[in-house]
Parts: structure tokens; C-alpha cells; sequence
């Protein structure tokens, strides 16, 4: 059997469900704005089903908690997390103004520092450059060259 | 007839220098994030128009098969399907590389890709003609149907919350819908936003909710991306060997669905691996190991996926349907050499479709030494590889194999945006794969559904439609029993057990 003090209510699932009935309550008024039944039959019917079990996983744990495992908590570096998630996103939202290669490169140094967990010997200081420039540079010619996908040159290139 | 012609023309150096090319090329295309086995063949299938229709059918088949298996390194060692055939594969593969069997996954897999692809061939060699009859069967209703059944996969993929799977899986299938409507071509749920009007492309989703969440917690920690163990340990395939064997009713049965699926035009090796990781899971006598790192798990997708070749192979050379995306691009290149397909390409001795399908044995055979070694070295330079160069080069691929599928900026952001918004949930509870799985199934079951409605709608029997076609019957019987059969096997499970006490 389980016990009691252990039973607790999942707050955050419960937080998820509730933005996702706001999501679909957004969607269903999207809908509203559309003028074929082929359009909006479908999306209403997954708004309605996803709408009911978020009602659902809400009620269920209000009424009955569940036994939460411990996780052992969150030893991660959440500043790191997040630059990269800056820095993907920034690399993307720059590439059509300064280029694939650039930005390509800009990423690649930003990510390489946010990753690096040892110290800087001169070695690496050598190696992880020319091999960045080598891999952006190596994927760009095999996508624009042999692929012939048009990655963007940005303003320096054209 | 098969002739020996046939095996001769296949047979000959040049052919088997293609076929070898071709497995080389797809293999390494397939195992990088974003690129598809449709766009390996789209990419590489101008080398062909200048050879003999036998010699380039035959390049193109091995740069398909290639590609297929190619998507499993990457779903194995970094937890991103490298095509969507492989979605299932990193259920247990990527587990399986945490803790240390990286290496005998990719040689599971690549065992596994072989049976599933000789499968797929002995199909399209022996029973074409009457099975391309199966495909025409299908309508709109039964791809609904089918597409429902791929959803049963939700309570096997929820991680012990089926209510947050259920949830997931509705959220994939409203995000299918974004974008412009098949259909109707109405705008949906962009909200004015030019980012999401061209939807949310699969494969760019499948990246940043299985890619994107891995690059987040490896970056957080100084801990190795998978665990070594220090004794070389070669290929394992004296073990690898051993657990196929065992295990050989789940390689057959997932190849047969492989081709069966194949077969069907539109559904492709993603929804065959998905449906035959679901069964094996179902046979199973280890079903609880299923998702932490289960070598069935990755035997069942792998020969799913590669048989979708094979049964893909049927309707575009009997029908002239292609059964798969990449089919598509190959029989385009069939009209430009002036093949035309059709029942007769299996009737006449010297029908170049035999020379073919000898072609895609040889290039199935060759993908065993071939993907052993490509394998091998792919698990190499990930495990060796330093974090600080890992991280941006992975970081790197995604950003540009996402960018590559319709070259567009949109996507790549949707796939970061898509990563993080994966990463919170799973932190939550919610796993990333019923979310993939709405999104892949949401197009077929909306496309099938409104077709079914308007047909049923127009000819006054709605009901008829939905409920009333044999093999729509089929479907909701398996979907029944996928849905009872585990509270059947616990109440038998609980019988045994009461007998055994008394």
C-alpha cells in the first residue's frame, strides 16, 4: 500500500492541462473564423477530446493525488540551458541577414563555449576552432554544392 | 519469370559497384538529421538518367534502402530519428546507448534492416500482382481507420500516464493542423503569423522534440553524452546474431507489416515502424522492458522500416501508385527512361523488374558489411567526441538538415521552439512521442475522415461509410483488440497465478 504522505497532487501537470484547454479554447475561436465544415470538423473534434481529458487529468488529481516519485532534483546548469536555446534561436533569426556561414559560425563558437566543461589548453584552443570552421564550412559545401539545397548567403555574399 | 538473365544482368560488376555506391550514399545521408530517404533519392537520382533503366532502378533501390537504415544511427546515438521511419527506433535505442550497448543496438538494427528488407523483396518478387490489389481496396475510410489504429500506440508510449498521452496525442494532432488545409486550403491556427502558415513540417517537429531536448540536458551537465564501457568490444555480432534469433517471430512478423504497410500509398516506414514496435510490444514477454532500452523494440522498427522498400516496390510497379514518398521520386525517373510500369513488367522474362528486384537483394545483402562498419564508426566518433565539440556540431546538423527540407528559415525556428516546448513537457510528464505521433497521424486520419463524411454525406449512409466496408471492419477488430488485449492478458495473467497458488 501506498503511503499517504507520499500521495501528492501533480501541480505542474495540472498547470500544463489548464494552458492547454486556454490553447484550445484560442483554437476553437480560430475556427470560428473559418467558412468550410471540411476545415473545421476535425480540429474541433481533437479541441473537444483534448479539452475533456485536460478536464480530466485536472479533476482526477484534485479528487485523487498520486504517489509522486522522487526524482532526485535538478543538478543542471540552467544558464547554460537556456543560452543555447538563445543561441539556436538568435543563429536562425540572423542566417538570412548575415549568411549561412557566418551565422553557421557564430553558432558554432557560442555553442562550443556554453558546452566546454575542461579547461583551455593551447591544444584545444587550436583544435576546436579549425575543426568548427571545418564542419561549417565541409556541411555547407555538401548541402549548396552536392545536395544543391540554396542556403542563404546573407549581405556579405551576394 | 525470374530468369537467369535477370540475376546476371544484376549480378554483373558495374551493377554491383551501383547497388554498393548506392547502400554507401544512402546509409550516410539517412543517418543525418533532416535529410530523408526521399530526398536521398530525389538528390542523388539525376546520376541515374544517363544509365540503362536496370542499372539505375538498381542505385536507385540501394540509395532507398540505404537511407532507410542510415535513419537509425542517429536515432540510436543522439535520440533523433535520422529519417522518420526511425521514430520507434529511439524508444529503445537511444536507451540503450545510454547505458553503454550503443554498439550492439546499431548492429541490431542493422541486422534487422537486412531481414526486413529480403522480406520486403521476397514479397515484391512472389506476390506483386495480387497484393497491389490490396492497395486499391483502401479508401479514405480505412486510411482513418488505419491512422486511428496507430493512435492505440498512445497507451504503449505514455510512460504510465495514459490521461497525459491521450492529451499529447491530441496536441500533435492540433498541431498537424496548423498551416493551410488540405482540403479546403483555409488557414488554420496561425493566428496571423507567416512563421506557421506553412505548417509545422514533420520531420523539423520530429527533430526539435527528440533532438532539441537532448541537446538542452547535455549541455546543463559536464557528464558524457552516453556511457563507455573501456574493452573493445568489435561489432557484438556473435551477440547480436544470438538475440535476432530469439527473437525471429518478431522480425518476421514486423517485416510482414513492414511490406503491408508499404504497400498501402501515403503511409510509409514511419507509421510501419510505429505499428510494429506496437506489436511487438503487445507479444512480448518483456513488455514492461519496452521503452528502456528493449532490443525488440529496435529489431521490430528496423525490419518494419526497411520492408516498407519492398512493399512500397508493388503498387508503383504494378500500379504505377507509388506506395511510399520515395517511391514517387523513383517512378518519375522510371516515366523519364521510358518505363512504363504495370502487371506486365512481371509477366515477360525480360522484363527489367526482376533485374530490379535481384538488385534490391544484393543491395539489402550489401548493407550488412556496409552498415556494420558505417555503424561502427558512427558510434566511435560519438562516443569519443568531447562535449564541447559534440554539442555545437549536433546543434549545427539540426539547424541545417531542418533548414534543407523546404528551405525555409520558419521551420528551423519552429523546430527550437518545439524542442523547448518538448523539454518542459516531458519534465512534466508529458512524453514527446504521442505528441509525434498526432502530428504524423493527424493528416492521414483528418484527410481520410473528411473524404469518408463527404462520400458518406453525399450517398446518404454515413454509418455504411465508417462502419460498413469489410476491411474497415478489419481495422476496428484489431483496433478493439489492441485496446482489450492488455486487460485481457492481466485477467489471464491473474487466473495463472490464482491456479499456480491453488
Amino acid at each position: 500500500m501506498i503511503p499517504t504522505k507520499n500521495l501528492k497532487h501533480d501541480t505542474a501537470g495540472m498547470i500544463v492541462a489548464a494552458v492547454l484547454i486556454l490553447i484550445g479554447v484560442a483554437a476553437w475561436w480560430d475556427t470560428t473564423t473559418m467558412g468550410d465544415p471540411d476545415s473545421y470538423v476535425f480540429p474541433r473534434a481533437v479541441i473537444t477530446t483534448m479539452v475533456a481529458f485536460c478536464l480530466m487529468l485536472i479533476v482526477f488529481n484534485l479528487i485523487r493525488p498520486v504517489a509522486k516519485e522522487e526524482n532526485g532534483g535538478d543538478t543542471g546548469s540552467s544558464p547554460r540551458r537556456i543560452f543555447l536555446v538563445a543561441v539556436m534561436l538568435v543563429g536562425a533569426g540572423v542566417m538570412p541577414l548575415l549568411g549561412f556561414i557566418i551565422s553557421g559560425l557564430m553558432v558554432f563558437a557560442a555553442l562550443t563555449w556554453t558546452a566546454m566543461y575542461d579547461s583551455w589548453t593551447r591544444s584545444r584552443l587550436t583544435v576546436y576552432p579549425i575543426s568548427g570552421v571545418a564542419i561549417v564550412v565541409g556541411f555547407y559545401l555538401l548541402f549548396s554544392e552536392l545536395l544543391l539545397v540554396p542556403l542563404p548567403t546573407g549581405m556579405f555574399f551576394d | 519469370m525470374l530468369g537467369v538473365d535477370n540475376i546476371l544482368v544484376a549480378l554483373s560488376p558495374f551493377n554491383v559497384f551501383l547497388a554498393l555506391v548506392g547502400v554507401i550514399a544512402g546509409t550516410v545521408i539517412g543517418s543525418l538529421p533532416g535529410l530523408t530517404a526521399t530526398m536521398a533519392v530525389a538528390v542523388l537520382v539525376p546520376l541515374t538518367f544517363t544509365m540503362e533503366p536496370s542499372s539505375a532502378l538498381i542505385m536507385m533501390g540501394a540509395i532507398y534502402t540505404g537511407a532507410i537504415y542510415g535513419g537509425a544511427y542517429a536515432a540510436i546515438l543522439l535520440n533523433t530519428p535520422g529519417t522518420p521511419s526511425a521514430i520507434a527506433t529511439t524508444f529503445d535505442g537511444f536507451p540503450m546507448a545510454k547505458r553503454g550497448d550503443g554498439d550492439l543496438a546499431v548492429t541490431l538494427a542493422c541486422l534487422a534492416s537486412v531481414v526486413g528488407g529480403l522480406v520486403g523483396a521476397i514479397f515484391l518478387l512472389a506476390l506483386s500482382p495480387p497484393l497491389a490489389e490490396v492497395a486499391l481496396a483502401f479508401g479514405p475510410v480505412e486510411y482513418f481507420w488505419l491512422a486511428m489504429f496507430g493512435l492505440t500506440l498512445v497507451s504503449a508510449l505514455s510512460d504510465g500516464n495514459l490521461l497525459k498521452g491521450l492529451i499529447g496525442a491530441c496536441l500533435g494532432l492540433l498541431l498537424a493542423c496548423v498551416g493551410i488545409a488540405e482540403i479546403s486550403a483555409d488557414v488554420r491556427f496561425t493566428f496571423g503569423s507567416q512563421t506557421l502558415l506553412g505548417g509545422v513540417e514533420t520531420v523539423s517537429a520530429l527533430i526539435g522534440l527528440y533532438c532539441v531536448p537532448v541537446l538542452i540536458d547535455l549541455v546543463a551537465t559536464p557528464d558524457r553524452h552516453l556511457k563507455v564501457t573501456h574493452q573493445p568490444r568489435g561489432f557484438r555480432l556473435m551477440e547480436a546474431l544470438a538475440i535476432s534469433w530469439k527473437s525471429k517471430f518478431n522480425l518476421i512478423r514486423s517485416s510482414v507489416i513492414g511490406t503491408l504497410v508499404g504497400i498501402l500509398p501515403g503511409a510509409g516506414g514511419s507509421i510501419a515502424g510505429l505499428v510494429a514496435y506496437s506489436q511487438a510490444r503487445r507479444a512480448s514477454h518483456r513488455t514492461e522492458h519496452f521503452g528502456t532500452g528493449e532490443p525488440e523494440g529496435i529489431q521490430a522498427t528496423e525490419s518494419a522500416n526497411n520492408a516498407t522498400v519492398g512493399g512500397g516496390f508493388i503498387p508503383t510497379l504494378v500500379l504505377g501508385i507509388p506506395g511510399t514518398p520515395p517511391d514517387a521520386v523513383i517512378l518519375g525517373a522510371l516515366l523519364i527512361q521510358g518505363v512504363q510500369t504495370g502487371s506486365n513488367l512481371f509477366t515477360s522474362t525480360d522484363s527489367i523488374a526482376f533485374t530490379f528486384i535481384v538488385g534490391l537483394f544484393l543491395a539489402t545483402l550489401l548493407m550488412l558489411p556496409t552498415g556494420l562498419v558505417i555503424g561502427r564508426y558512427a558510434y566511435k566518433t560519438i562516443i569519443t567526441v568531447p562535449k564541447a565539440m559534440l554539442v555545437p556540431t549536433v546543434a549545427f546538423m539540426t539547424m541545417i538538415g531542418t533548414y534543407a527540407i523546404r528551405n525555409n528559415i520558419s521551420d528551423v525556428i519552429i523546430m527550437i521552439l518545439l524542442g523547448v516546448v518538448g523539454w518542459v513537457l516531458n519534465r512534466f510528464g508529458f512524453s514527446p512521442s504521442p505528441i509525434v505521433l498526432g502530428l504524423i497521424l493527424g493528416r492521414i486520419a483528418e484527410q481520410g475522415f473528411v473524404q469518408a463524411w463527404t462520400i458518406g454525406d453525399a450517398t446518404d449512409d454515413l454509418l455504411g461509410m465508417f462502419f460498413g466496408r469489410p476491411i474497415s471492419l478489419v481495422i476496428l477488430a484489431l483496433i478493439a483488440f489492441a485496446l482489450f488485449y492488455p486487460l485481457m492478458r492481466k485477467r489471464i495473467d491473474i487466473g495463472r497465478s490464482k491456479v499456480d497458488t491453488d
